[in-house]
């Protein structure tokens, strides 16, 4: 029996990476900002592209991921970059697809130290849900204040973060990522009015 | 894009010199620093065909953040013309084929040694600054451990008693660059070896800011927008180079940041534009 083999993903590693990266990048320094990333993972065949494109742009066997709700995303980003799958308190990387357990992985993810604050995790949530919520953020990054219309599980998260209280420089970053491949960055510093 | 670009590229190395986990673990400090303004984020310094010290930080991460679609300007002291800028650009233009300027507008990508242009930057340009020495206490204190410790615990008491001591002795703030900041009201920060006159370019900029220290092994960022103050005393404000009474020789601006040169055949000294691009579209909009 001749089996026909197909190359699942054309994701460039080199040039795709790279223009993720930028993407990423943007979002992390204009918080609250939306960016599509959508028409960058056109070449990933999967459920979730976007948030695959983002394990494969950041992630490699030097760091480690927690997946919460998505088993083949998990499979998935174990076998194109050998990062290590481990639990919530000790993942540098934490995706989450299910919005019952971001109390449980805010609460568990680690936030580094003073002397270390970079040994954090980053949060990378789907955002799912009708942005019914008008948010009105500022901080580093922001000229004045940004308000966007955001979902539930964007207030919840936010909320959630707060009430832990670090002490900054410690604390945690979000990425949310909705299925069109929409994406803003809410760091560690960025208030909520 | 990807597969067009590479039949341009040299095929005797990656794109943008740096292998793939390289670029990614850079590509990682670089996000954790811009979440952390003004935090040096350590980062494992790869090896390039210059000398450390020379640029090795700045040029790794400008390696780890261009793409094709990027245009690249590189400055060395204000010049796009020095022995540096020239060296890092053709390096860079070698292994990227990326378009290249001298047009401050133009870039998306710059990086300089030793200043910030004089044009205002914009949002979405970036701006990477090449570090000899990031640490601000390392004046003070000699030991990491030490001085990651003070950062740790905000105590930036002996870098203010070092300017008391400056006034004390000389009755004004004798640092004339690498002036510290007070980066969001909690990091104190190098700025690179810019001039004071170039600090309040920082402050609620619409650029991003990124700085790498290849010899000391750190990066550390200012994103756009962010609380960048030059440290100094209620009672005696921070004061950038005055150039009072002086312009530049070519353009005749008296607004931007000039160096004395100084001819030893005559001996006239006289001034001009350290930002040449700047003096040059000056000189060419005038004519």
């Amino acid at each position: 029996m001749i089996s026909t083999l197909t190359k699942k993903n054309n994701f460039d590693i080199v040039f795709d990476s790279q223009k993720v990266f930028r993407i990423i990048l943007e979002a992390m320094s204009n918080p609250a900002k939306i960016i599509d990333l959508g028409e960058h993972t056109d070449d990933l065949f999967c459920a979730y592209p976007a948030f695959l494109a983002t394990a494969m742009t950041l992630l490699d066997n030097e760091v480690s991921y927690h997946v919460c709700g998505n088993d083949p995303l998990a499979g998935e980003i174990a076998s194109l970059t050998l990062a290590k799958q481990d639990r919530i308190e000790a993942a540098d990387f934490v995706f989450v697809f299910a919005p019952d357990e971001i109390e449980k992985v805010i609460s568990s993810a680690k936030y580094g130290t003073l002397a270390d604050p970079q040994k954090s995790a980053t949060l990378i949530i789907y955002d799912d849900g009708d942005p019914i919520h008008p948010l009105t953020f500022s901080g580093p990054g922001i000229d004045g204040f940004r308000t966007i219309q955001a979902t539930s599980t964007v207030k919840a998260a936010i909320t959630l973060r707060d009430k832990q209280e670090y002490e900054y420089p410690q604390g945690i970053d979000f990425l949310f990522i909705s299925e069109a491949g929409e994406l803003f960055a809410v760091p560690r510093l960025i208030t909520v009015a | 894009m990807g597969i067009e670009h590479r039949k341009l590229t040299n095929n005797h190395y990656n794109f943008a010199f740096l292998d793939e986990g390289s670029k990614r673990e850079i590509r990682r400090a670089t996000l954790k620093a811009v979440a952390i303004p003004g935090y040096q984020v350590p980062f494992g310094s790869r090896e390039l065909p210059i000398g450390r010290g020379w640029g090795t930080g700045g040029i790794q991460l400008t390696l780890s953040l261009i793409g094709p679609e990027d245009t690249l300007k590189v400055i060395d002291q204000g010049s796009d013309e020095s022995v540096n800028a020239v060296s890092i650009k053709k390096f860079v233009g070698l292994c990227t084929q990326v378009k290249t300027t001298t047009r401050t507008h133009e870039a998306t990508l710059i990086q300089t040694r030793h200043r910030i242009p004089e044009i205002p930057l914009t949002q979405g340009q970036i701006l990477v600054l090449q570090v000899p020495i990031p640490e601000p206490l390392r004046i003070v204190e000699a030991r990491e451990e030490i001085t990651k410790q003070m950062h740790a615990e905000k105590d930036y008491a002996p870098i203010w008693l070092q300017l008391y001591e400056s006034l004390v002795k000389y009755n004004k703030v004798t640092i004339a660059s690498e002036y510290p900041c007070m980066v969001e009201g909690r990091y104190v920060m190098n700025p690179s070896p810019i001039p004071k006159f170039d600090n309040p370019k920082l402050h609620k900029s619409s650029c991003l800011y990124l700085f790498g220290a290849g010899r000391e092994k750190k990066i550390y960022a200012i994103p756009p927008h962010t609380e960048v103050i030059s440290l100094a005393f209620d009672d005696v404000p921070f004061e950038i180079e005055s150039f009072a009474g002086q312009q530049c020789r070519l353009c005749g601006s008296g607004n931007t940041y000039l160096d004395e040169v100084f001819d030893a055949q005559t001996g006239e000294r006289f001034h001009q534009c350290s930002d040449t691009s700047y003096c040059k579209e000056v000189v060419d909009h005038a004519q």
